[in-house]
């Protein structure tokens, strides 16, 4: 991520609500822990439960990886996902597949996918990246969901379309009190990919 | 915090006078003029100019207009900054008045958020207020409040409205008689010439040996660069709260 360009802002989850949304199967209890419950824990508890999910991820292929902040014992955990929008037409080495449902590229495909190999055809049909970070929040001493969602080529995804894509359990809630549930934000400077965005 | 009134209301009431300028580029029916504001240090950018928007929208076509954004010499400007902070950082030693170009096309997705709506700006500025408290105490005199008294604190913010603003904010403000002062103090230091956006640690008012701190042994703790290696003067200020619950 150092050298890639400047990546749109992302959007994280503000504690205290409920952790959620990673998409995968591997979410953690810890992740939704909330103030009233004083679950709080300091770095070293959370490196160490980071490790514990790593582990886990990578036992089940679920793609989380650990990044070190430099000249620093601090880290994060982070995971990038793709997603098609349904009824698109993708191709993909020649061979083309027709989505109907908004399935992951890897099972759609069956092939291992790197965002270089993935075309687009002219009717601009749409694949989505999601990129995850969970950092340790000082402020709040638990840790913090950070995700961002954007196209492709860099662009950001409208914030309706980001609501639209929450799995149906939560979106009752969330389009009733969208911003009491996510808050918008800069990644904090320890986990920033490039200089100087906030 | 009775005796820091008046400088409670002069920093409430900083105010720095702006020229608002079209993006020549821009296209417009007739010639646009600039547009003079003063502009108030602790809101935010587009929670202040529903003005300077409608003056320049009024000599352009509805299909030429959309998300305003503004920009200080070639840097767009962070409406998710407070104002005072943006110009401190980016102006403050150019004459007055802070000329802003005003643009209504090619939003700087990799630069800026986007501001949907006043909504936006509430969630954010909440969110500060929020985690202020989260280092003050806990969370506990936010989460106590009832949503009426955040409510209050937003309200007073968007009009501009001291005694509304601080009859809640002042119960962010306090801390317990038998402590010297809060959990942490929330402060973020903010440099154009480093690569992070912000400095932000854990920092106690207090030392272990019941010494309170000053704002210099912050900065030497937290960013010695800043500060230049010589010995403490006499009467050094001590480390004082600022007008809102976060300091930025």
């Amino acid at each position: 991520m150092g050298t890639s360009p400047r990546l749109p802002s992302p959007m994280p989850v503000a504690p205290p609500a409920l952790g959620w949304a990673t998409g995968s199967g591997a979410e953690r209890s810890w992740l939704s822990f909330s103030m009233e419950e004083d679950e709080f824990f300091g770095e070293k508890t959370f490196q160490h439960c980071c490790a514990e999910f790593i582990r886990h991820s990578q036992q089940i292929g679920d793609g989380w990886e650990w990044r070190t902040l430099k000249d620093s014992s601090e880290g994060y955990m982070c995971k990038t996902h793709f997603q098609i929008k349904p009824e698109t037409l993708m191709s993909h080495s020649g061979a083309s597949a027709c989505v109907q449902t908004c399935l992951p590229i890897e099972e759609a495909l069956e092939l291992p996918l790197d965002d270089s190999e993935v075309t687009e055809t002219t009717t601009g049909s749409q694949v989505i990246k999601y990129e995850y970070h969970v950092l340790y929040s000082c402020s709040y001493q638990v840790p913090v969901l950070y995700f961002r969602a954007s196209f492709l080529d860099g662009r950001p995804l409208a914030l309706k379309d980001i609501w639209e894509r929450i799995h149906e359990c939560y979106k009752t809630r969330l389009l009733q009190e969208p911003w009491d549930t996510i808050t918008q934000q800069s990644l904090p400077p320890q986990a920033s990919p490039s200089p100087a965005h906030c | 915090m009775t005796d820091d009134k008046d400088v409670l209301r002069d920093v409430w009431f900083g105010r720095i006078p702006t020229c608002f300028t079209l993006y020549q580029d821009e296209i417009t029916e007739r010639e646009a003029e600039p547009y003079y504001l003063l502009l108030p240090r602790v809101s935010y950018l587009t929670l202040v100019t529903d003005k300077v928007k409608k003056h320049f929208q009024k000599v352009m076509r509805q299909e030429d207009i959309s998300e305003i954004w503004f920009e200080y010499e070639g840097t767009p400007l962070k409406w998710h900054y407070p104002i005072g902070l943006l110009f401190d950082l980016l102006a403050s030693s150019s004459a007055l008045p802070w000329n802003i170009t005003v643009h209504f096309k090619s939003f700087p997705e990799k630069d800026l958020l986007h501001c949907p709506s006043k909504d936006a700006i509430e969630a954010h500025f909440m969110s500060c207020v929020k985690e202020a408290d989260a280092l003050k105490h806990k969370s506990q005199v936010i989460n106590e409040m009832q949503k009426k008294d955040h409510k209050q604190l937003w309200m007073g913010l968007q009009n501009d409205r001291f005694d509304q603003f601080w009859a809640i904010n002042r119960k962010l403000m306090e801390y317990p008689a038998e402590e010297n002062g809060f959990r942490y103090i929330p402060f973020r230091i903010y440099q154009t010439t480093t690569e992070r956006p912000f400095i932000q640690k854990l920092f106690r008012p207090v030392a272990a040996d019941g010494q309170l701190h000053t704002l210099g042994d912050l900065l030497k703790d937290v960013c010695p660069s800043a500060v230049a290696p010589e010995g403490r003067e006499q009467n050094e200020p001590r480390l004082k709260t600022d007008s809102r619950s976060e300091q930025e």
